[in-house]
């Protein structure tokens, strides 16, 4: 596979040619050249848009893949597609799947079906045995075949002492947990955050302490441990708050917040709208107001999608019946861009979307130079466009999304010495 | 004004000030046919009601079965007991496939908040909510307020307490609204842990002292303590419940002044209210039953366009 990039801002701290304009050859999977007004000989692709960005392919931390167990929701096929058309060139697959990915021959079942994909997939592998919170899965084992990082996922089950006893373990392998903060005891049954709106619509409700108590509590068990510790989900003010003076004394403290998160407050479950039933849950706006914030001084280190696909009949239901979560492999980057428009330049995306996690995962190392990898992302935080079905690649419909006016748009990747290219670059 | 604003009595949060006025007069006219040697009219004999009760009830229940009855609508019934719910089906599958047998209206008591507004996405008959999960029970607000307009002539001013679990209370959750809309002040009493925290954002004020509340108000609407729907307890012992928050003919009589009771139903004698209250001269709690029945024959009867 060939293709030249014509005039694509190369947006790489780690590159020779960062923030200037060049052409870009890649061949074979490699890039051969980086110039201006490029003339390679031989079979090529060439694409060019006005106001194409290039940077190093991004990464997802916070996805949900349903293969195996629930295949009608989400293959990994399907899952890797919208992870390219999201502009992800890496994606982790959290360990919900049925059976859990809690052992090591589940983990080689996740990497073989998706060898050979544009998409690495990264296996998470479960911290405790079924995600039951109740014994230890066999992290080191899982580790060596290839589990990038180890979470519960949306289930927060670990007890403080399972937590200081699993963020111990993984220190012989330096190896990282991604943790879902959320107290049960006092989120309980909830479907909405608890405020104003939750009260009018009469509709049970997690008190927001609920994130912020559990965040407090891992932060104690960190700080025992010294180990590696990531929160996703991070939602609120408060928790920004703890964190960020956290992270003045714990370098490997890292955090990331959902883009859903970034653009809509509680409003907007309006009348009992099951595609704002999300977890965690959407907030206020002085909470929209902090992770920019917070994303602004770098506290946030990445911005994750927590595609969660689910098929029709688990979200056409009474609201406390249907299903938590939205797709997002498709929808991320528009939705921070367009939320965060004006508000942080093209680099600190790059860093939310890409080099940030690569770091945190420990991925390869990797810049836009000649003679690496092509590992890379096309996109524009310009493009102002329409979300529409019929951009969806994943098997789930699921998201609020359709018909959403969005600025900014991933346009394709290169990875794999393969490529894939959105509409507009065709 | 003769026809109501809205296609679905979804809740009173979803009505007008001028909606609520309508049914209410429009229930007087009923009560007064319920006076009648022969308590029926033909206004609805061309109507088919679906009563739909996911969630067992019996007064609300036989209360519409009766409203229905004395407006001559058909009515079927249905109690999620003994239905394809437990075979799985789902709210929609069920309601569409009552529908297609063309019915116009559904009568529906649910447990998920939200149900009825679900259901109205979906479906083309008129809905009634009667009830659903701990979000609102209009009709029971409107038959409270229509006995409350009957003793004081009117609810501009007056004070009205509600007294128990208001967190998982869709009495609480359609009273609050329409006593508000209709310039009453509202007053919840009862436990912190059963007080939506953010209810006095919605300008209702908080008593949790029982003998200050009711010393305050002119209405004391006492709610039932609802243990079957507490998976966790809020409250250590319904005895302790009692001690503190019941209403005792003794805690009445130590007030300078006569307040009115009213009781949704099912009453736990002995727990929230003493029969020595709730059955007294005080207590409205009869005429409430009564007043139902007007009350929901109004509703139906304006929903189905009829005016």
């Amino acid at each position: 596979m060939n293709i030249l990039i014509r005039l694509a801002k190369i947006i790489d701290t780690g590159s020779k040619h960062h923030n200037t304009v060049k052409d870009v050859f890649i061949q074979n999977g490699v890039i051969a050249k980086i110039g201006s007004n490029l003339k390679p000989t031989g079979k090529y692709t060439e694409v060019k848009l006005k106001g194409l960005q290039l940077s190093l392919g991004w990464v997802d931390m916070n996805s949900y893949f349903a293969d195996p167990g629930f295949e009608h929701k989400e293959t990994i096929e399907s899952g890797c597609k919208a992870a390219a058309a999201g502009g992800f060139t890496h994606v982790c697959a959290m360990p919900n799947t049925m059976p859990i990915m809690h052992n090591k021959s589940m983990v080689e079942y996740m990497l073989s079906k998706a060898k050979d994909n544009i998409v690495n997939l990264l296996p998470v592998g479960a911290v405790t045995q079924k995600c039951e919170g109740k014994e230890l899965a066999e992290l080191y084992d899982m580790f060596h075949a290839g589990a990038v990082a180890f979470s519960d996922g949306g289930n927060p089950s670990l007890n403080a002492g399972l937590l200081e006893r699993a963020l111990d373990y993984i220190k012989a392998f330096d190896g990282i947990l991604l943790v879902h903060p959320e107290d049960k005891s006092i989120a309980k049954h909830g479907v909405m955050h608890e405020g104003i709106f939750s009260t009018k619509l009469g509709l049970p409700a997690m008190p927001a302490f609920a994130e912020t108590l559990a965040v407090a509590r891992d932060l104690f068990v960190l700080d025992y441990t010294q180990s590696r510790l990531h929160f996703l989900d991070i939602s609120l003010k408060k928790s920004l708050e703890l964190i960020k003076n956290a992270k003045k004394k714990n370098g490997k403290l890292t955090v990331s917040v959902n883009a859903y998160n970034l653009l809509f407050t509680d409003e907007a479950v309006g009348s009992y709208n099951t595609q704002f039933k999300l977890n965690p849950p959407l907030r206020l706006s002085e909470d929209i107001a902090a992770m920019v914030k917070a994303i602004q001084e770098g506290t946030v280190d990445t911005i994750t999608s927590q595609h969660q696909p689910h098929e029709e009949d688990c979200k056409k239901l009474e609201f406390d019946k249907a299903d938590f979560g939205m797709i997002g492999l498709e929808t991320s980057f528009a939705v921070a861009n367009t939320a965060l428009n004006n508000k942080v330049d093209t680099e600190t995306l790059v860093k939310l979307f890409s080099t940030n996690a690569r770091k945190i995962l420990k991925l390869e190392e990797n810049s836009i130079n000649e003679g690496n990898r092509a590992d890379l992302t096309l996109f524009s935080t310009d493009t102002k466009w329409t979300f529409t079905e019929k951009d969806i690649f994943s098997q789930s419909k699921n998201t609020p999304f359709i018909g959403k006016q969005f600025v900014g748009k991933p346009l394709g990747i290169v990875n794999n010495n393969q490529v894939f290219l959105s509409s507009e670059l065709q | 004004m003769s026809a109501l604003s809205q296609k679905h009595l979804l809740g009173i949060k979803y009505i007008q000030k001028s909606d609520i006025e309508l049914i209410l007069q429009t229930a007087s006219r009923f009560k007064e046919v319920l006076q009648r040697p022969i308590k029926k009219v033909p206004s609805l004999r061309d109507i088919t009601i679906a009563n739909l009760f996911f969630e067992d009830s019996t007064r609300t229940r036989i209360s519409f079965e009766l409203a229905e009855k004395r407006l001559s609508a058909d009515t079927i019934n249905f109690s999620a007991s003994n239905s394809s719910v437990k075979k799985g089906e789902t709210l929609l599958d069920t309601v569409r496939n009552i529908l297609a047998m063309k019915v116009d209206m559904v009568v529906m008591r649910h447990s998920s908040s939200g149900a009825p507004v679900f259901l109205s996405q979906h479906i083309p008959a008129s809905i009634v909510n009667a009830g659903d999960g701990t979000n609102e029970h209009p009709t029971q607000a409107l038959l409270d307020a229509y006995s409350m307009t009957e003793k004081f002539g009117t609810l501009k001013g007056l004070r009205v307490l509600i007294v128990g679990d208001i967190t998982h209370s869709r009495v609480a959750g359609s009273n609050i609204p329409l006593l508000q809309k209709m310039g009453a002040e509202v007053t919840v009493c009862g436990p912190p842990t059963l007080i939506p925290k953010h209810l006095p954002e919605l300008g209702v004020r908080v008593e949790t002292n029982l003998k200050k509340a009711l010393q305050w108000c002119d209405v004391a609407n006492v709610l039932r303590i609802q243990l079957e729907r507490m998976d966790i307890k809020f409250v250590p012992t319904l005895r302790e419940y009692s001690l503190f928050y019941g209403i005792n003919r003794e805690l009445l009589d130590s007030l300078n002044k006569q307040i009115t009771i009213m009781h949704p139903g099912p009453i736990n004698r002995g727990v929230e209210l003493n029969s020595d209250v709730a059955d007294s001269g005080q207590s409205l709690i009869l005429q409430q039953v009564e007043n139902g029945v007007a009350v929901r024959m109004a509703v139906m009867y304006l929903l189905a366009g009829r005016e």
